[in-house]
């Protein structure tokens, strides 16, 4: 979007370009939703980072929540005292949520309630592919999910729609090929957003012990029932191509982009069935679409939701009916994302049809020059504070010392030539794992974890390590923001979603706070004094931490831009020996060879230092003030 | 108009993504249907990153097929290599010179290969070559951080793209910060006259 101020006009029919993300937000505008809670995460960072910008504009309350769960929870009692409500997250941000979304399901609510889950098919930027339409399976909550940005947008009003109408929280679920994709958008009118609620008391819907848990668990199935009503007629449920052929093919969210644009290239004659609310299933709409068809091919990503659902329904509906997708023979991959060519071969296996474009050829001539070319894995950035910090922690904790580590930019830490990072399952599993690790090796154990994530799910695993004296040092590798998804505040910068100023909570307290007896503050650049309280944390003899500190470089380098600053870059002397040291301690993109040389990039360079600290023959040095 | 595909490819940093965001608002004013498709991945800066534009009525999918670009778009030799998957004989690449050696490289030791190796690489795929001095047109705009646009400038130039020229610098202007929209439109116009005059 040019201006994400564009999104604030009341222009309905107007026809713009959105980013999925920002469809969902103009979604909120025309919804009326006074609420947005949500904790980043790729794909899903874009829409609380759009609602930030224009929050105050529009009249709503947002907040980046400490974790997930907390995002649910305060979005969940505004929903219960009326109020409309969004919360976003990426697909591994529910499993975070879950405990309390499993209830809330039961509980309910009065104001329409949006969980916006971003599944990562390919894992682009996520620690697995999981499916989060079993969540919906799982809590008996709606399932909506989009194909494209207008959808996106349409089908957050839908969602809120729905939840009223069942007084039940709606999943919106969208695959990263929605929230990262801009299409064409055409706005609706907007709604002015309501903040302000008021408690009704009902303590046996709203209270969830034993005696009312059972009570509302019957409402809920009885919400099911009536929620099935709706997806039968539903518009997102729609046959949106007829054919005269005897194949029919079902498919939802990305998966039925490649559909339609797969049977085009194969030229088939076929009908396709789209789902868009995708729990519960429309079973009867779906029976009939069996009936009048001999063979079905389920298209969809990753796990066969929809196939294992439909096949239930063939079973009443059309006992007869050849169903085709992932589960006995796999047409169709369980594993990454579809495009039209997997759906076109896996298309074309079943029909027969041979694939007008030869693919084969393709891979082979591009495999030729492949091989030879040289990987561009993601690294951290020239002059990030993290590559000091690892620099440190290798060289004190070196090869015997154990590294679990934990989800955010220093989960690259991995890459050579630092590799720091033994174990990572998922947000503040570092912290926690660390401890079973030490207690099982009896080696020196280092947990690695970003500030952002020290808020979101350290705090348990650290109060355990103290209370249960657990002997593992955890550095919390603080540069003071959200870098990996974007740059966005967390309980440690000083300032909210909303751009107000806020008092900053600090790590080290917090960590004095839980019991932990030994807490030190380091610059990271300063490595020799870095590493020896480092060396000193190892040594204490109950659980340590030691924070190393230095501000995202991306962020400094921008503010020092911004203030007209100019940052000279390092430079290598003539009596570097071309020993590339600096390059296999460090691993900076800022160094390069060319023909044996070493030779600072200056467009990267950002002037940190490092290289210059760790160069056995001091030949490099800062560049001279010319200015 | 059949679809129209367009592939752009660099390093994380290089503003592919930008480039791709105005190719589509550019389209979206001449009442075209477009999806912009990109990958953020994980790092903030220095991965891969490829971007898709498909222009046409019945373009539904984000991404452009293996073989299926009509245009490559290369911020980087080694990621312009990298995406030749996408290419075939009919693809026209415009390319930029400028190197970013990866650091499996220096690691290695290993020099960056030079741009004849490079260019017959691609040569083996597509004939159809422009290549775009655009570190030295973005200086002369007056920032290296415009490279992608000379580069956009150069695309308007081949009136390859269903896109009218006109449409693609009043999207630029929108979506540039308004301070630097002036220097970005220089170098939108020296990339476009750089190709123009090539061709």
């Amino acid at each position: 979007m040019p201006n994400l101020r564009e999104l604030l006009k009341d222009e309905p029919k107007k026809h713009v370009l959105l980013l999925g993300n920002e469809a969902i937000v103009r979604g909120i505008l025309e919804t009326g939703i006074g609420m947005v809670t949500t904790y980043p995460g790729t794909p899903a960072s874009e829409i609380g980072d759009t609602v930030s910008e224009i929050a105050k504009e529009a009249g709503l309350y947002m907040e980046y929540s400490t974790n997930e769960m907390v995002a649910v929870e305060v979005a969940a009692g505004a929903a219960n005292v009326g109020v409309r409500a969004l919360t976003a997250m990426k697909h591994v941000g529910l499993n975070v949520a879950a405990d309390a979304v499993m209830t809330l399901a039961y509980v309910g609510v009065k104001g329409g309630y949006v969980i916006v889950t971003a599944d990562d098919p390919e894992c682009y930027s996520s620690q697995n592919e999981q499916d989060n339409r079993y969540y919906a399976l799982l809590s008996n909550l709606p399932c909506l999910e989009p194909s494209d940005p207008q959808e996106a947008k349409d089908m957050t009003k839908t969602a809120i729609e729905i939840s009223e109408k069942l007084e039940l929280p709606v999943l919106l679920r969208t695959t990263t090929r929605v929230n990262h994709t801009r299409g064409p958008v055409t706005f609706a009118k907007l709604a002015k957003p309501n903040l302000k609620g008021q408690l009704v008391r009902d303590v046996k819907r709203m209270v969830m012990v034993p005696a009312h848990a059972r009570l509302m668990h019957a409402k809920l199935l009885e919400k099911v029932e009536k929620a099935k009503g709706i997806s039968e007629s539903s518009p997102h449920n729609i046959v949106t191509r007829k054919g005269k052929n005897q194949m029919g093919l079902i498919s939802s969210s990305s998966a039925y982009n490649y559909a339609v644009e797969a049977v085009e290239l194969l030229g088939l004659d076929v009908s396709i069935l789209k789902l868009g609310m995708t729990h519960p299933l429309p079973e009867k709409m779906i029976g009939q679409f069996l009936r009048v068809h001999k063979q079905i091919v389920i298209i969809e990503e990753l796990e066969p939701y929809l196939e294992t659902q439909i096949k239930a329904v063939a079973k009443d509906y059309a006992p007869n009916v050849e169903v085709f997708g992932k589960t006995d023979k796999q047409y169709f991959s369980r594993k990454g994302e579809l495009s039209t060519r997997l759906v076109a071969a896996g298309l074309a296996e079943i029909t027969g049809k041979k694939l007008p474009i030869d693919f084969g050829k393709i891979d082979e001539a591009y495999a030729e020059i492949a091989n030879e070319l040289p990987s561009r894995p993601p690294i951290l950035c020239a002059g990030c504070s993290h590559r000091a910090s690892f620099f440190v922690i290798k060289k004190v904790g070196g090869e015997k010392t154990n590294y679990p580590t934990d989800i955010g930019c220093y989960a690259l830490g991995i890459a050579p030539p630092l590799n720091v990072g033994d174990l990572l399952i998922c947000m503040g599993s570092g912290v926690s794992a660390a401890q079973g690790i030490s207690r099982a090796t009896g080696q020196p154990t280092i947990a690695i974890i970003g500030d952002s994530t020290f808020f979101h799910a350290a705090l348990p695993g650290l109060v355990n390590a103290v209370y249960n004296d657990a002997k593992i040092t955890l550095a919390v590798l603080d540069n003071s923001t959200t870098a990996m998804t974007g740059h966005q505040p967390h309980p440690g910068t000083g300032f909210r979603g909303m751009g107000t100023p806020a008092e900053k909570i600090s790590i080290e307290k917090v960590a004095e706070g839980c019991g932990v007896k030994y807490v030190k503050v380091v610059n990271p650049f300063q490595i020799k004094e870095a590493g020896a309280i480092l060396k000193e944390a190892l040594q204490h003899s109950g659980p340590s931490v030691v924070i190393f500190r230095a501000p995202c470089t991306l962020l400094s380098v921008r503010e020092k831009r911004r203030k007209g600053i100019r940052t000279l870059s390092y430079k290598i002397l003539d009596k570097c020996t071309n020993c590339t040291a600096c390059i296999k301690l460090l691993g900076c993109p800022a160094l390069i060879v060319e023909n044996g040389k070493v030779l600072i990039d200056e467009a990267l360079c950002t002037a940190c230092g490092l290289c210059a600290s760790v160069c056995p023959y001091n030949a490099i040095e800062r560049g001279s003030d010319q200015e | 108009m059949k679809e129209f595909n367009i592939v752009l490819a660099g390093v994380g940093g290089q503003g592919t993504i930008l480039a791709a965001e105005i190719l589509g608002v550019a389209a979206v004013k001449d009442g075209l249907n477009v999806r912009v498709s990109e990958i953020h991945g994980m790092a903030q800066r220095g991965g891969a990153v490829t971007s898709n534009v498909r222009i046409g009525k019945n373009v539904s999918s984000p991404t452009v097929m293996e073989g299926q670009a009509d245009v490559l778009l290369g911020f980087e030799p080694l990621e312009t290599l990298r995406s030749m998957k996408f290419a075939s004989d009919k693809t026209l690449v415009i390319m930029s010179e400028e190197k970013i050696p990866p650091t499996e490289l220096a690691a290695k030791n290993i020099t960056y290969p030079n741009m004849k190796e490079i260019i017959a690489k691609i040569h083996r795929f597509t004939k159809d070559v422009i290549i775009v001095e655009t570190e030295k047109l973005a200086n002369e705009a007056g920032s290296t951080l415009t490279r992608n646009i000379v580069l956009l400038g150069g695309l308007s130039a081949t009136e390859k793209v269903p896109i009218k020229t006109e449409s693609v610098l009043e999207a630029l202007k929108e979506l540039v910060p308004a301070k630097h929209v002036e220097i970005n439109v220089k170098a939108f116009k020296l990339g476009y006259d750089f190709v123009k005059k090539k061709a």
